[in-house]
């Protein structure tokens, strides 16, 4: 049933390629490997630690979580953030980051991303449209396209953590970056649920895609678990976890469950006004599990990256 | 340093739904060239497609651009409604090749899809007959990701219209994933020739999502779709406990998109996490909770609907 990859021998000649419309292009296309991936490899290699943020369900808040883990990692002055939105259809990036209408920039270098900080960066087909409201109506393969520029061409320097916010889904944006970043040594996937079966059952068709391309699981996090009533403050599950939500899902699927954030309608209202919600609302109980998940991800990566330290350092003895 | 100018209107004017695709100067350097070439022009199968979307009075597209809003959820209250108050007969399609969540709603999880003479059977829902077709009832198991690409998710929507035995139908609603891309192009291009009714957009109240709503409307325009309305869904929750409406999602954007744009405001849900718990387990929400906010806001939704496609 599977797509063996346009890039792969198998290409046009697999017997799930029967009936494909792309059949013929992928059997007459040349096959080898794409020089541009080297060009990636090598980009990405100054960055330390790359994390990408799916989910399979549109609207659980992959993009806010995204935005807040950002602005999280940049609180510590001395690591360098960047994030690439490859959301190409609907980026939203931008206007949570409160840098709408910036310009991106051409040097010898490559692109320059849009500084929303000092330490903190992003990257948006956003900033590269003449109108806001422009729609971008682009196949597959131009996406394909976009994201390779995006990927090859943005001149991060050398930053601690790049996040790829991506949209919802298992195609063409999905098997690009995994494809692409194939040799970066990609540190994980963070994958963003809502608790309702609805959200549950295209996450865990993200999680199979994830297994499927090879790309490890840091973990699951459940937004939207619960809402605080402003006025009598009882909790209502907005979203019901009728099937035990993210944390069973996690158990079942053998994932780690990274954490639960609340719906605190604030949230909702900084990401309309670009602003930090850890920042604005410090107090809430949103901004301390997000602090929570945040400082899981963060020992992943560090102890990921004494793994890989001690692993060579035994190779070097040996 | 030069600033970047990647996107500039013409390029953004990519001609993959016209005669052009793949032709014309824009389509120098783009990696979908060859595709485009080979794919656009006419298609045999279009006049199938024709015959079999012709024996349905209205075609009605759930769009959006942004995820998360509750196209699926729409599409399932709004296809009850137009059965069971406006007594129509309706079929629902769900483009959403990646995340199907329409067997789910409709309560037809695990039945097979059975090939008949006249093509592939729809299923059919216990909650008011409404017929049903969805890449979910194809699949082994919940767990199985559909990892297609473009052309070949477009393959798949191109069968659902042509092979499927919708019968004659009042309505098709026709449920889509998030975005402009690879499925909207599609669908359009599969209907051009049988004239849909147009799209219902669905957003939320916040800026984000509304945002991005207005990329779906120029979408629209660029594709020759007409826009019937907005409906703006969750735009108020009940606390179950002091009755007071909350605002979870907050924002006035509709309002000023739906003036701005000159797009009627078909009608505003409620979240009622009576109506969530039904659609989590595929019950009739207008059956089981009648006085529901969100059952009533539908209701007029759908009446609504009514009105514009037999006006116009």
């Amino acid at each position: 049933m599977n797509c063996p990859g346009t890039g792969s021998d198998q290409a046009g000649k697999s017997t799930a390629c029967q009936g494909c419309p792309n059949q013929n292009v992928c059997a007459t296309k040349p096959k080898g490997p794409d020089p541009d991936v080297g060009d990636i490899t090598e980009k990405m290699s100054k960055i330390k630690h790359k994390l990408i943020i799916l989910s399979g369900k549109g609207g659980v808040g992959k993009s806010t979580f995204t935005a807040h883990l950002a602005h999280g990692l940049s609180s510590d002055n001395d690591k360098q953030i960047g994030v690439l939105d490859v959301d190409i259809c609907g980026p939203s990036l931008p206007k949570i980051f409160g840098v709408e209408g910036e310009q991106v920039h051409q040097s010898g270098s490559g692109w320059s991303p849009v500084y929303v900080d000092d330490n903190l960066s992003l990257m948006s087909v956003g900033f590269l449209l003449s109108k806001a409201d422009e729609a971008v109506i682009w196949r597959g393969p131009k996406k394909n396209g976009m994201i390779k520029q995006f990927l090859r061409d943005v001149d991060w320097g050398e930053i601690d953590y790049l996040l790829i916010d991506t949209p919802p889904g298992t195609s063409d944006e999905h098997l690009s970056i995994a494809q692409y970043l194939k040799e970066s040594d990609v540190d994980g996937a963070i994958v963003i649920t809502t608790p309702q079966e609805v959200a549950l059952l295209d996450v865990r068709k993200e999680i199979t895609f994830c297994r499927k391309v090879d790309l490890p699981i840091i973990g699951v996090v459940e937004n939207m678990s619960s809402f605080v009533c402003p006025k009598c403050k009882v909790s209502t599950q907005i979203f019901p976890a009728s099937t035990g939500g993210g944390q069973k899902m996690a158990e079942d699927m053998n994932v780690p469950f990274l954490g639960s954030l609340p719906l605190d309608p604030r949230i909702g209202k900084c990401c309309d006004e670009g602003k930090s919600f850890l920042t604005e609302v410090p107090d809430s109980p949103a901004t301390q599990a997000y602090k929570q998940i945040m400082s899981k991800i963060v020992e992943y990566c560090t102890k990921r990256n004494e793994n890989r330290e001690s692993d060579s350092g035994e190779m070097k003895t040996n | 340093m030069d600033s970047l100018e990647i996107l500039d209107e013409k390029l953004t004017e990519c001609p993959a739904n016209s005669e052009d695709a793949g032709r014309s100067s824009v389509c120098e350097g783009c990696p979908g060239q060859t595709l485009c070439r080979m794919q656009g022009g006419a298609d045999p199968d279009q006049e199938i497609i024709d015959v079999r979307m012709g024996a349905i009075k209205h075609k009605v597209l759930i769009l959006s651009g942004k995820g998360g809003v509750g196209k699926s959820t729409v599409a399932y209250l709004l296809s009850l409604a137009l059965a069971r108050c406006q007594s129509s007969k309706v079929g629902v399609v769900d483009l959403d090749i990646c995340g199907p969540s329409i067997p789910k709603l409709f309560n037809v999880e695990n039945q097979p899809i059975v090939q008949s003479p006249y093509g592939w059977k729809p299923l059919v829902s216990p909650n008011e007959d409404v017929k049903v077709m969805s890449v979910g009832s194809m699949l082994d198991s919940d767990t199985t990701s559909v990892i297609f690409r473009g052309p070949r998710k477009t393959g798949l929507i191109k069968r659902f219209l042509k092979d499927t035995f919708w019968g004659k139908l009042d309505f098709l609603i026709c449920d889509t994933p998030p975005g402009t891309s690879d499925e909207h192009m599609a669908i359009v291009k599969l209907l051009k020739n049988v004239k849909p009714d147009g799209a219902i957009l669905v957003t939320t109240p916040q800026e984000v999502a509304v945002a991005t709503i207005k990329k779906e409307i120029s979408f629209c325009r660029k594709m020759g779709v007409a826009v019937l309305g907005l409906v703006e869904n969750m735009s108020g929750l009940v606390c179950p406990c002091c009755k007071e409406t909350s605002e979870v999602f907050p924002g006035r954007g509709v309002v000023s998109l739906a003036e701005s744009h000159n797009i009627p405001i078909l009608g505003s849900l409620p979240m009622d996490p009576k109506v969530t718990e039904c659609c989590e387990n595929g019950r009739n929400p207008l059956e089981n909770y009648p006085e529901s906010p969100t059952v009533q806001g539908i209701m007029e939704i759908s009446s609504r609907l009514i009105g514009l496609v037999n006006n116009g």
